[in-house]
């Protein structure tokens, strides 16, 4: 045993003899306070309360002096009230029974808690004991033309043309001369073709639908198994595509070859405009049956003004249909790229080359159902 | 271990060459949708060559802009809006004037008579975008009151050539024409070109006429009449107007005769003893063959192009629908599943549609189905649409509609197979079961 340790043992045998007998836990009492008190007997206490409230007592009272005998009685002055008018009160309509209250739904007696967790089945969705009657999906009104997009008709002495311009009418305190434009809408559109039988008859529903219950709650998402289920709707083709091409940037991959220089590839957004300029001016309305059902593939070389070199568009194959049908939907595809490239399409001229050649495929699947 | 390396080096070299390849090729995009739209179409005034020729030139450019436009799929430019004159059928065309005001396809033509006094057409048909020319220009020698089917013909080389399907503005429409109030309409055959033009009576109103068929030439019809107080089927020959009964037995009814595609065969409903079955008929012998013995009722039948097959109409499920069998007969396959009543199929000139009446909910329709039955689409709907017929190439369909009330009156009306286009055809009165008739030579 060192000297330290003897040391700390004595000061602690020290510190807890001092709390110990010293006092520390003790607790002294709150001082009271002190009142000097005197003892009387009941008979002093008696009169002393009776030498303090006794009233003193009244020798001389004024009584009233007696009415002579024979007077007469004095004339009351006050006039005799009229009778009240007693108005009858008016009958008050009886006040509708109160509804006989529904009988109170009976509360289902609580179930008896079990340890076991119940099975929630998830709400089935035509378990409305009334099916209502459905409410048509609204039908696109009928139009002579069938477009990608719906077009409202426009006014009747509008213009009609594939793109919709302001009018720019000249102004005459204007310092910047303006090139006067007539106004512009595109021809009124729906986006399938609506035959008589199909036309809506009553726009309003007849019914709507009961709303369905609330859904079961989700399981917890395991991303492994939830990307195989069937049904599940895939993200939009152009959130995908913009995606892949911002991927595809940041890899590296659109880099030109050093066989090609170019400017970077096209974007998604500049890809789309291109193929919407296209279909804007793709007329498969006179095609026939047969056209209609054969996929072409043309080649095009494009002018770094935007424009199409005609001379240079061809049908590199085509599917699905005869010759004679390929040639008919060739040219219908023909049609399309000079009229709509007419003026030049918007492309971007720094990635000239990304556009030079172009080849376009004229699926005409979809138009075939509408 | 030098395999592994080899397969390793192929592999590599087959994930990379494509992103090479189409780094370094053309920009590829898929068109996927579309404008179904009337194409434009500039079809100015034909070229009189000769002082003669002036009427006609203006009169066969009209009936063309007309027959084009009122098929639904093309649209005619005005001639006010015309930046260019055709001056002279040989003279180049100037594109970019018809470009300007998006003229997307151009008929010119020239019309002069001959040495025979004989109408001759030339014409030609352009694609404008393109610049160039849609086939070769071609030659048509008529008579001059022929000039509307030099003009059909005209038009249907310009429908052909766009399109790719085969024209039907050269041929004629056999129907019942009818006149008189509702309860005592005079009913006579009358015969006309498909756009109502040049109608010839083919009976007189002392009998009731009903449902004439062209046959697959168009120069015999067949119909039923009640010329003897039972209905019985003629066979009438349209260029001498003559007619003959066909045989049957006494005590029978016979209706719906409609020929088979060769021409030598009527097949036909005959009602005997209170039950309606399917017959078919060698007209050059007359010999009747029963097709159906059901006890129910099976009518309306119509055979398909290749005659090898009927489909009918029959109530032996409790309800009218449609059925196919074998064309001798046998086994029969319900094809319409749908609620509402169906009648009157009859196959589509191609092959591939049936069109149909339907009864629906109070309201009558016009539809088509495919042969399976699937994809049945309705076309029209109103009081009474009944009775389809096929346009020769079969893209439209015509058909009857009659109004409602004491003042109810039948017409010939057409539309689309895809439903666009419904519009009336004209007549002079009132018209009911038409029958269109196979393209003129």
């Amino acid at each position: 045993m060192n000297t330290g340790q003897i040391i700390s043992g004595a000061g602690h045998l020290a510190v807890i003899g001092w709390a110990l007998f010293g006092g520390a836990f003790r607790t002294d009492p709150p001082p009271l306070e002190v009142v000097e008190a005197t003892a009387i007997s009941a008979e002093d206490y008696a009169a002393l309360l009776a030498a303090q409230g006794a009233p003193e007592a009244v020798a001389n009272v004024n009584t009233p002096e007696p009415p002579a005998p024979g007077e007469a009685a004095p004339v009351l002055g006050s006039e005799a009230d009229s009778p009240p008018i007693l108005s009858q009160p008016e009958a008050s309509t009886t006040p509708p029974p109160d509804p006989v209250p529904s009988p109170p739904e009976p509360v289902p007696s609580p179930a008896e808690v079990s340890d076991t967790a119940p099975e929630v089945s998830p709400p089935s969705e035509d378990t409305a004991v009334l099916v209502p009657q459905v409410s048509p999906r609204p039908k696109p009104r009928p139009a002579p033309r069938v477009a990608p997009e719906p077009v409202a008709p426009s006014e009747p002495d509008m213009r009609v043309d594939d793109v919709a311009r302001p009018e720019i009418a000249p102004d005459a305190g204007a310092v910047i001369e303006e090139t006067p434009q007539e106004e512009t809408a595109p021809e009124e559109a729906t986006t399938e073709i609506v035959t008589e039988a199909e036309e809506p008859r009553d726009p309003a529903p007849a019914a709507s639908l009961r709303p369905r219950a609330r859904p079961a709650r989700p399981e917890p998402a395991r991303t492994e198994t939830t990307a195989a289920q069937p049904g599940l709707q895939a993200p939009p083709a152009t959130d995908s595509a913009a995606v892949s091409d911002a991927l595809a940037a940041a890899l590296g991959q659109g880099a030109p070859t050093p066989e090609r220089p170019a400017g970077p590839p096209l974007t998604a957004g500049e890809k789309d405009a291109l193929r919407v300029a296209v279909q804007r001016c793709w007329n498969v309305g006179s095609l026939s049956s047969e056209a209609l059902a054969t996929t072409v593939v043309v080649s095009v070389r494009m002018f770094e003004t935007g424009k199409p070199d005609i001379a240079s568009i061809s049908m590199l194959n085509h599917s699905g249909g005869s010759a004679a049908a390929a040639q008919q939907a060739f040219e219908a595809a023909r049609r399309a790229i000079i009229r709509c490239g007419a003026d030049g399409f918007d492309l971007p001229p720094e990635k000239f080359e990304q556009w030079r050649d172009i080849e376009m495929t004229f699926n005409p699947e979809r138009m075939r159902i509408k | 271990m030098m395999r592994f390396l080899l397969t390793l080096v192929a592999a590599m070299t087959l994930w990379v060459f494509p992103a090479t390849a189409q780094q370094g090729g053309p920009l590829r995009l898929e068109i996927t949708e579309g404008v179904i739209e009337p194409l434009p179409v500039a079809v100015p005034d034909f070229v009189a060559d000769t002082p003669a020729a002036q009427d006609y030139a203006r009169n066969i450019a009209r009936v063309i802009a007309a027959d084009l436009t009122g098929t639904g799929l093309f649209r005619e430019i005005p001639a006010e809006a015309h930046i260019s004159r055709i001056a002279s059928f040989d003279s180049p065309v100037q594109f970019a004037d018809w470009r300007a005001i998006n003229a997307q396809a151009l008929v010119t033509g020239a019309v002069s008579l001959d040495g025979a006094g004989r109408l001759v057409a030339r014409f030609r048909i352009y694609d404008v975008f393109a610049g160039q020319e849609l086939g070769r220009g071609q030659q048509l020698v008529g008579e001059r009151d022929g000039w509307r089917r030099i003009a059909h013909k005209v038009a249907d080389q310009v429908y052909s050539r766009i399109t790719g399907e085969g024209g039907y503005f050269d041929s004629r429409v056999v129907f019942v024409a009818e006149s008189g109030p509702k309860d005592q309409r005079a009913k006579r055959l009358a015969i006309m070109d498909y756009d109502g033009a040049n109608v010839q009576y083919l009976t007189d109103a002392s009998a009731i006429v009903l449902a004439p068929r062209f046959s697959p030439t168009g120069d015999r019809v067949l119909y039923t009449s009640y010329e003897t107080g039972f209905p019985r089927i003629y066979l009438l020959d349209v260029a001498s107007v003559g007619r003959r009964a066909l045989p049957t037995m006494e005590g029978t009814m016979a209706f719906a005769p409609r020929f088979s595609p060769d021409g030598r065969t009527v097949l036909y409903s005959l009602t005997q003893g209170g039950n309606t079955d399917l017959f078919t008929m060698d007209i050059a012998s007359g010999a009747s063959t029963r097709l159906t013995t059901a006890p129910s009722i099976e009518t309306a039948p119509s055979y398909s192009p290749d005659g090898r097959q009927i489909v009918f109409e029959s109530d032996r499920s409790g309800t009218p629908q449609l059925y196919i069998m074998g064309a001798s007969g046998g086994e029969a396959r319900r094809i319409s599943f749908g609620p509402g009543r169906y009648g009157t199929p009859v196959w589509s000139p191609r092959g591939d549609l049936i069109a149909f009446t339907k009864q629906s909910k109070g309201r009558f329709h016009i539809g088509v189905m495919r042969v399976d039955g699937s994809e049945e689409r309705l076309l029209t709907a109103s009081f009474l649409d009944e009775g389809p017929t096929w346009a020769p190439n079969g893209r439209v369909i015509m058909f009857t509609r009659e109004t409602q009330g004491a003042q109810g009156e039948a017409r010939l009306y057409s539309v689309d197979i895809t439903g666009r286009n419904l519009r009336q055809v004209p007549t002079q009165g009132g018209a009911s079961d038409p029958s269109w008739g196979p393209l003129q030579n």
